[in-house]
């Protein structure tokens, strides 16, 4: 790490909006759609944020993933962490997921309000549990 | 003015900036409710021993303060939950008895969901045509479109006093004037919840017919809010919801219900918050209107002012200050900028800022101006300072730090 960022990483460790989430909110690795993969939508009316996700399945094995959708900082980030996290997954333990797992990769607990922005991209996916198991 | 405010000796460095969600209460509001409690509290209109009859002539002032501060009769005051109750009390009665196949209900594009989703449901149900007033690029409503609207089918108009997203204050007493020239048949309701804790209002001047407003939004409890019926429109309308209190006498097969307004109100009613509910009002009073509106008038003024030196934020709602009440939504319109939903979340855990952020119950007027995200919404009560203020700008400059 570099040395700056660590000591920003230290003096910020309490702070919600650290780097990886800032970073991740301007410039998301899996923005995009996929044509022909399995679509689902999730909104949060609390504050707005509407996530989209496509998803590229081969043999119950997701190979590709990536999202679009406006959203907060926490939403948008999170999303996008979970889309690095999920390809080649087995779409049965991507169901078995619980958002700890990816604040755990944020590392940063959220209030459970927050929680449920950072949850909304599982949320999603959840939803396409049937349909993913039948290909 | 925060020593009246218990809430502050808890809570020293709280910057409550969401008064439109909620006012925070007084001292007299609150000893009022606990002194029911632990002084006189019994069940009222029933018992004979002292206690009943204390809290019976409490409850039955209060409905004469409410009253007298609209400028009503205290029989056309209704006691419900709240602004929502209000709104859906009438839909429920007023208008399932009324409203028929074809006829025509119609509110504004600024409603809250309060005023808006209950008219839509009866709208549907009783195969009603419900139309929109549309709100103007400069967030005023289209009085213009208004003269369209009416027709001889038009049964009710439903509208804000203020709306609690732009803070736009609705020119009642000419829209009243308005509808009624074009049809004199077409009742009018008023959605008071974000009026009556700043500005006096009368419903005789302003010419309504139904007026709903909630105590919590007032410096007053939660639990208790206020439907005014002009006594004039009870004889077209009967209570859907019964129980005791409400009759006069109860035969197997057969009742007699009670007069207006105890037969809206069945069952055990708020008493210690409708009680409190009046002392809200004295508090009020005691502070007096000229003052009240001259300082929220002024720090809604450096509200604007301050807000404006901020780069790439857009603010919702009219910015003459006779239009307006310090109820103020805005968002960055620039991509990559934080959501409201940031904002507020930085705000309280880093600086103890209470605001509101979102939607505030009006979705669809969001999606109007292209807020997609919603709103962060800061709205003022007679505590707040040219100090909360300055402290607010301080907090979104360091939210824009954190995001460049
Ligand atoms: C304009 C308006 N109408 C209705 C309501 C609903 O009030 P309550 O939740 O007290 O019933 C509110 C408060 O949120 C409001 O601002």
């Amino acid at each position: 790490m570099h040395l700056i960022t660590l000591l920003k990483f230290f003096l910020n460790m309490d702070d919600l909006y650290k780097e990886i989430i800032l970073d991740r909110y301007k410039n998301p690795h899996n923005l995009g759609t996929i044509s022909g993969g399995i679509k689902v939508e999730e909104v949060n009316a609390l504050c707005g944020d509407k996530i989209k996700i496509w998803l590229e399945v081969k043999n119950g094995i997701i190979t590709d993933a990536k999202f679009e959708g406006s959203g907060c900082a926490i939403s948008v980030a999170a999303t996008d962490i979970l889309m690095d996290m999920i390809k080649g997954k087995k779409v049965a333990d991507v169901q078995q997921m619980s958002g700890a797992e990816i604040e755990s990769q944020i590392g940063i607990e959220l209030s459970s309000v927050r929680k449920r922005c950072a949850y909304i991209g599982l949320e999603a996916i959840k939803k396409i549990k049937d349909s993913l198991n039948n290909l | 003015m925060k020593n009246n405010f218990p809430i502050f000796q808890n809570n020293p460095d709280l910057v409550y900036l969401d008064s439109a969600a909620t006012s925070l209460k007084p001292a007299p509001v609150i000893l009022s409710e606990m002194e029911y409690y632990i002084k006189y509290s019994a069940n009222i209109h029933r018992g004979l021993y002292q206690m009943s009859q204390i809290a019976s002539d409490q409850y039955d002032q209060s409905r004469q303060i409410i009253a007298d501060f609209i400028n009503s009769q205290s029989n056309e005051i209704i006691f419900t939950s709240g602004t929502t109750a209000s709104i859906n009390l009438v839909a429920q009665t007023w208008g399932q008895q009324n409203i028929k196949s074809g006829d025509e209900i119609i509110i504004t594009q600024m409603e809250h969901h309060s005023n808006l989703v209950p008219w839509q449901q009866l709208a549907k149900t009783k195969k009603a045509k419900l139309k929109y007033l549309p709100v103007t690029s400069d967030f005023l409503l289209d009085q213009k479109s208004l003269l369209k609207l009416i027709t001889s089918k038009t049964k009710i108009v439903a509208l804000a006093h203020v709306s609690n997203v732009l803070g736009t204050i609705n020119p009642i007493k000419k829209i009243v004037q308005t509808i009624k020239k074009i049809n004199p048949k077409t009742l009018v309701l008023v959605d008071g919840a974000q009026s009556v804790a700043h500005f006096p209002v009368d419903v005789v001047d302003l010419g309504v017919d139904f007026y709903a407003f909630s105590g919590h939004k007032l410096y007053g409890p939660t639990g208790i809010g206020v439907l005014y019926i002009n006594q004039k429109i009870y004889s077209s309308m009967s209570p859907t919801s019964f129980g005791g209190g409400a009759i006069k006498e109860v035969f197997w097969h057969k009742t007699i219900l009670g007069n207006p307004p105890f037969c809206y109100e069945p069952g055990t009613p708020p008493i210690a918050q409708a009680i409190a509910l009046s002392q809200a009002i004295k508090f009020i009073q005691k502070i007096g209107w000229p003052k009240i509106i001259q300082q929220e008038q002024d720090l809604t003024n450096y509200l604007f002012q301050k807000l404006k030196t901020i780069s790439d934020l857009k603010i919702l709602g009219p910015t003459k200050s006779d239009q307006r009440l310090g109820v103020i939504s805005f968002a960055f319109t620039k991509p990559k900028s934080p959501t409201p939903h940031d904002i507020g979340d930085i705000l309280s855990q880093k600086f103890n800022i209470a605001v509101r952020t979102g939607f505030h119950c009006a979705m669809p007027l969001h999606q109007l101006f292209g807020f997609t995200t919603g709103t962060t919404r800061v709205s003022l009560g007679i505590y707040n300072t040219q100090k909360d203020i300055d402290k607010l700008i301080d907090a979104l400059n360091h939210v824009i730090k954190i995001f460049s």
